[in-house]
């Protein structure tokens, strides 16, 4: 099979939103490796600038940087802004997004904070975010207004219905991001429950799913109407566990979270059916390799036991890495190479990349079953903890050092 | 070639030199030991900027010349030589006249003209030798009229090395950044700049902690390696990086020059923003301004210099005259005029501006909003200093039954509704231990030290130093939520202690395998004798107990003396300052119970084996 030519852009506006991307990986990785540090070295925090107040800076600049100004490019492109009249306007929405997230960074650094884990949005970060949110639909809309005629029927739909979703999405950050609303919590470990780790694992099956069939790839994949039937269904079963709620020993919810693990191939097997831009294949690879580890290992920490020791420890963080850094990354990189229409960078600073992610991981979930034996490393600090802490640091340079890389390599674009 | 780019770097160190050493530093010290009040020395330093502008734009006027560098040397060479004889304030504004208008007209006709005479990178050498050799301590030491002669010595050694001829050939490259965006970025460097130095110098503890003893040979070097860095960047096309780099880098020294821990870092990192930017001011209007020719390089050097330099300087030397510190707004205000010229000049448009607009209007307008409450009591205030200070990011406020936390920290019961809280605070990791009950495990002045100098009670650990939350009564907030629990979780430590016995299969030990843990979490508070006599014992309620001598209130008698010592280790003694030692193993208890009570019977060996803490 012949490799899809890719996008090879030339849109101000795609190009921008990718560079940020790339320049905000760049910043989420510094201010990592600076918290790997802090935690080395905690005096070395400047002012009222400690390791809590740098913590939401990372994990935000990481979720609604990195992460979602590749969609955000993604959108520009789907709606053809670049081919409008509001193509001058595609930087306006990029810059807007870049900075609301700019100032969300100073909201956190100056501890105003809504506690949230990635919805932390109040006061008037969250209405920067919701005028940046708003200045992009904008863009889209005009963009869609005056391609659409030229569209087939399905796409129009299709078009129109993503627009009349994505108006609701600054009214849900306002509800969700709001400290009155909560997640349900499984009694037994303080932390969400099956159902709820479904539905949030459901919205990216979904958007993975939507994706090549979203002008990433050509073709039309392998998705027959029996996997469609069975992502609807998760979803109904998200539903009725979310609603019924209890804890990781109970069988609905063990269940719940099971239903993922079929997606670990059908992901893969669908997107074999997509002829792919050159240069996609090697993190489309890596794609599936962190995608199938991230389902098995979900399911399995989730399981009685395992949760109960590894909850509250470096373990789970190991697992937010997985899905973040290695998975997402991942993700990213396919989106940036199919818009981009160039690679981000060579082999050795993607396999570079890879293995300090998998190495911070190993690390980090060796140190959380320790932690999870017993709490005397809380007061003693031993060496294995000091080694892995350590380790971490090395890796997260790497990180740093390879994302620094690509972004340079994407600066020109 | 070679020798005419020496000669360039030579003479932009001494021009360097000559302003850094005489204008800047050794004048000023003149001014003062002879008299001179602050309005006077405002005045005249205002009668110095007032004719640097004039005389930067007569060069830029007449078109900027080999003679005119070496003319405005030679009298800047004599005025620095001359100024020690001042004492009366028509000399001094002689000086400062002649001094200001020679600076003038010498900076910018070299920054016009340097591009004939070598490549952009020998700037970068020049700049770093300047301020090399004023940071040497044999000059940066020196009295004020030692350092106006070397000032001299300095402008005459620069006319005497200025090049002839040159080969000026504009480059085909477009200029990086638009002009005015240049001068603003370069202004909001040099306001930075000014008002660090300012403070830094005025502040007996930061001037020591940046320019202190034995720091002139590192300062020298790191300022030569920084601006040769520099040199390299924009030669490489790094025009756009350097400032933004050495914002970055002034921006952290800035913010680190206010607290007494950081102190170092601004050390090191203040004399690399300076070069940097110092490298890219020189270099700009000839390579990076879009000139055609060394007149209209001329003419975009004189305004540079003279909104850049001298009114963005003496802008930020009055407000640090006024402030003391730098404050971060003040930083993030340069950063954000440094970062807009950077991209939106080089590749935006007005239309990318207005997106941020927008959003830093909508942001300003989410934020305006009625103050809070007068009438918060010091637990809600305290419960947002928690969630300010990102506390949920290593503490769990959440106890799981039927696990170890249970046994540790409290019933679960008593975290059942944790969910209810707006926000919740249950957190996401432990970095230290669940902090649900905490109010009733600690006591508030234990609290307050640990907050204060956490590292003295666990010498390895991650969590940071809160001194700060004290200085403006956040910290007594925090506490006051802290110990809010302390009702509701009343009586665990009575009733665990009394439930709790070491596993029998733990090993147990001698008083030596104590030893280290009790000079690890003891000697804080109980001396290194174990007499009641740590370097806390001071500040806390009571004194704590003399472990050698007694009286043993909670130990006393011989009846389970092992279990009981025990337990009070573990579990702390509830309504005094003594804390539980939750976390440690039952072969840790065993080893530090065995070592506390060698100390109180005698037994000689374990005492032989106490370390002793690092400096005793």
């Amino acid at each position: 099979m012949m490799p899809a030519e890719p996008v090879r852009t030339t849109s101000p506006g795609v190009a921008a939103a990718l560079r940020h991307a790339l320049g905000w990986l760049v910043a989420g990785n510094a201010v990592g490796l600076w918290l790997a540090i802090l935690q080395l070295k905690p005096g070395l925090a400047v002012g009222d600038w400690t390791y809590g107040r740098w913590v939401p800076v990372h994990l935000n600049v990481q979720l609604f940087g990195w992460t979602s100004l590749p969609l955000v490019a993604w959108l520009l492109h789907r709606y053809e802004v670049d081919r409008s009249k509001a193509a001058g306007w595609a930087g306006t929405a990029v810059w807007s997004w870049t900075t609301a997230l700019a100032v969300g960074a100073l909201w956190w650094l100056d501890g105003r904070t809504s506690g949230k884990i990635f919805l932390d949005w109040r006061d008037g970060s969250l209405w920067g975010l919701v005028a940046a949110m708003s200045v992009l639909w904008l863009v889209l809309a005009a963009a869609c207004r005056e391609r659409a005629p030229g569209w087939n029927t399905l796409r129009k739909r299709w078009s129109w219905a993503g627009l009349a979703i994505l108006a609701t999405v600054p009214f849900s950050m306002i509800y969700a991001a709001s400290p009155r609303v909560y997640p349900p919590v499984d009694p037994t470990t303080g932390g969400p429950t099956g159902a709820s780790l479904l539905g949030s694992t459901l919205i990216v099956i979904t958007l993975m799913m939507l994706l090549p069939r979203a002008g990433a790839a050509r073709g039309e994949g392998r998705a027959g109407w029996g996997t469609w039937t069975y992502l609807a269904n998760c979803w109904l079963v998200f539903g009725a566990a979310e609603w019924i709620g209890g804890t990781h020993h109970q069988l609905h919810q063990i269940g719940a979270m099971a239903l993922l693990l079929p997606w670990a191939w059908l992901i893969p097997w669908d997107w074999a059916g997509f002829e792919w831009p050159e240069g996609s294949r090697v993190w489309r690879a890596g794609l599936f390799l962190w995608w199938g580890l991230l389902v098995v290992s979900g399911v399995t920490m989730y399981l009685p036991g395992l949760l109960d020791r590894i909850k509250f420890t470096h373990g789970l963080v190991a697992h937010s890495h997985l899905a973040m850094a290695g998975f997402t990354t991942a993700f990213c990189g396919l989106v940036v190479v199919a818009l981009g229409g160039k690679a981000m960078g060579g082999a050795r600073s993607v396999a570079a990349w890879h293995l300090a992610v998998l190495g911070m991981i190993v690390v980090l979930a060796l140190m959380g079953l320790a932690e999870g034996g017993s709490y005397d490393w809380m007061l003693e600090t031993p060496w294995w903890r000091k080694a892995g802490l350590h380790f971490r640091a090395c890796c997260g340079a790497v990180m740093l050092a390879a994302s620094v890389v690509w972004w340079n390599n994407l600066r020109k674009i | 070639m070679t020798g005419v780019a020496v000669r360039a770097a030579v003479l932009i160190a001494a021009v360097y030199g000559t302003f850094l050493i005489f204008a800047q530093f050794a004048f000023v010290a003149l001014l003062r030991a002879g008299g001179a009040g602050p309005a006077m020395e405002r005045a005249l330093l205002g009668a110095m900027a007032v004719t640097g502008i004039l005389g930067g734009f007569l060069a830029a006027w007449g078109s900027p010349r080999v003679k005119s560098v070496r003319s405005a040397l030679v009298a800047v060479g004599l005025s620095a030589a001359l100024a020690p004889l001042a004492h009366h304030w028509m000399a001094w504004l002689a000086v400062a006249a002649v001094t200001g208008a020679a600076l003038g007209v010498a900076t910018v006709a070299l920054s016009a003209l340097v591009r004939g005479w070598c490549g952009v990178g020998w700037v970068g050498l020049g700049t770093g030798l300047g301020y090399a050799c004023c940071n040497l301590p044999w000059v940066f030491n020196q009295s004020p009229e030692v350092q106006s002669w070397i000032g001299a010595g300095f402008a005459f050694t620069g006319a005497l090395v200025i090049p002839r001829g040159g080969d000026w050939r504009a480059g085909a490259a477009a200029a990086p950044l638009r002009w005015w965006a240049a001068v603003a970025m370069f202004a909001a460097l040099v306001w930075l700049d000014s008002a660090a130095f300012f403070i830094i110098q005025h502040v007996a503890e930061l001037k020591a902690g940046s320019w202190g003893a034995g720091m002139c040979w590192r300062n020298a070097l790191v300022h030569l390696l920084a601006a040769l860095a520099a040199g390299q960047m924009l030669r490489r096309g790094g025009a756009g990086v350097v400032p933004v780099l050495a914002w970055a880098l002034l921006a952290v020294a800035g913010l680190a020059a206010n607290g007494r821990e950081t102190l170092q870092l601004a050390g090191w990192l203040y004399p690399i923003g300076v070069s940097l930017y110092s490298t890219a001011l020189i270099a700009w209007p000839a390579w990076f301004g879009g000139a055609q020719d060394p007149k209209q390089a001329g003419w975009r050097a004189a305004w540079l210099f003279a909104l850049a330099g001298w009114v963005a300087s003496a802008n930020g030397i009055g407000m640090a005259q006024s402030l003391r510190v730098v404050p971060p707004g003040f930083v993030l205000a340069a950063g954000a005029v440094v970062l807009s010229a950077v991209l939106f000049s080089a590749k935006g448009s007005w239309r990318s501006a207005l997106g941020p607009v927008l959003v830093l209007a909508a942001a300003t307008a989410g934020t305006l909003k009625p103050a809070q409450p007068a009438s918060l009591t010091a637990v809600e205030r305290g419960r947002q200093v928690y969630l300010a200070e990102g506390c949920i990011h290593c503490h769990s406020q959440f106890l799981r039954p039927g696990r170890l936390d249970e046994s540790l920290w409290g019933n679960a019961e008593s975290t059942r509704n944790a969910r209810a809280g707006v926000p919740v605070l249950i957190g996401n990791r432990r970095q230290g231990p669940d902090l649900a009950t905490v109010g009733a495990r600690r006591s508030t002045t234990w609290l307050r030290e640990h907050f204060i100098a956490p590292a003295k009670f666990a010498p390895a650990t991650s969590m940071p130093a809160y001194a700060s939350l004290f200085r403006d009564g956040r910290g007594e907030d925090l506490i006051a939520y802290l110990q809010a629990t302390a009702n509701a979780a009343a009586g665990f430590n009575v009733a665990a202690s009394a439930d709790w016995t070491p596993a029998p299969d733990a090993a147990k030990p001698g008083p030596a395998a104590g030893a280290p843990m009790f000079a690890k979490w003891c000697v804080v508070c109980h001396g290194t004798s174990g007499k009641g006599d740590g370097e806390l014992a001071r500040k806390l309620t009571k004194p704590p107990m003399n472990l050698v001598n007694g009286p043993f209130l909670w130990t006393a008698g011989t009846d389970m003396l092992e279990l009981k010592t025990a337990r009070v280790i573990k579990f702390g003694i509830p309504g005094t300052d003594m804390p539980g030692h939750e976390v440690l193993t039952d072969e840790q208890l065993n080893a530090l119970t065995a070592y506390v009570l060698s100390l109180r019977g005698g037994l000689k060996n374990g005492r032989d084996a106490f370390p002793k803490r690092p400096g005793e």
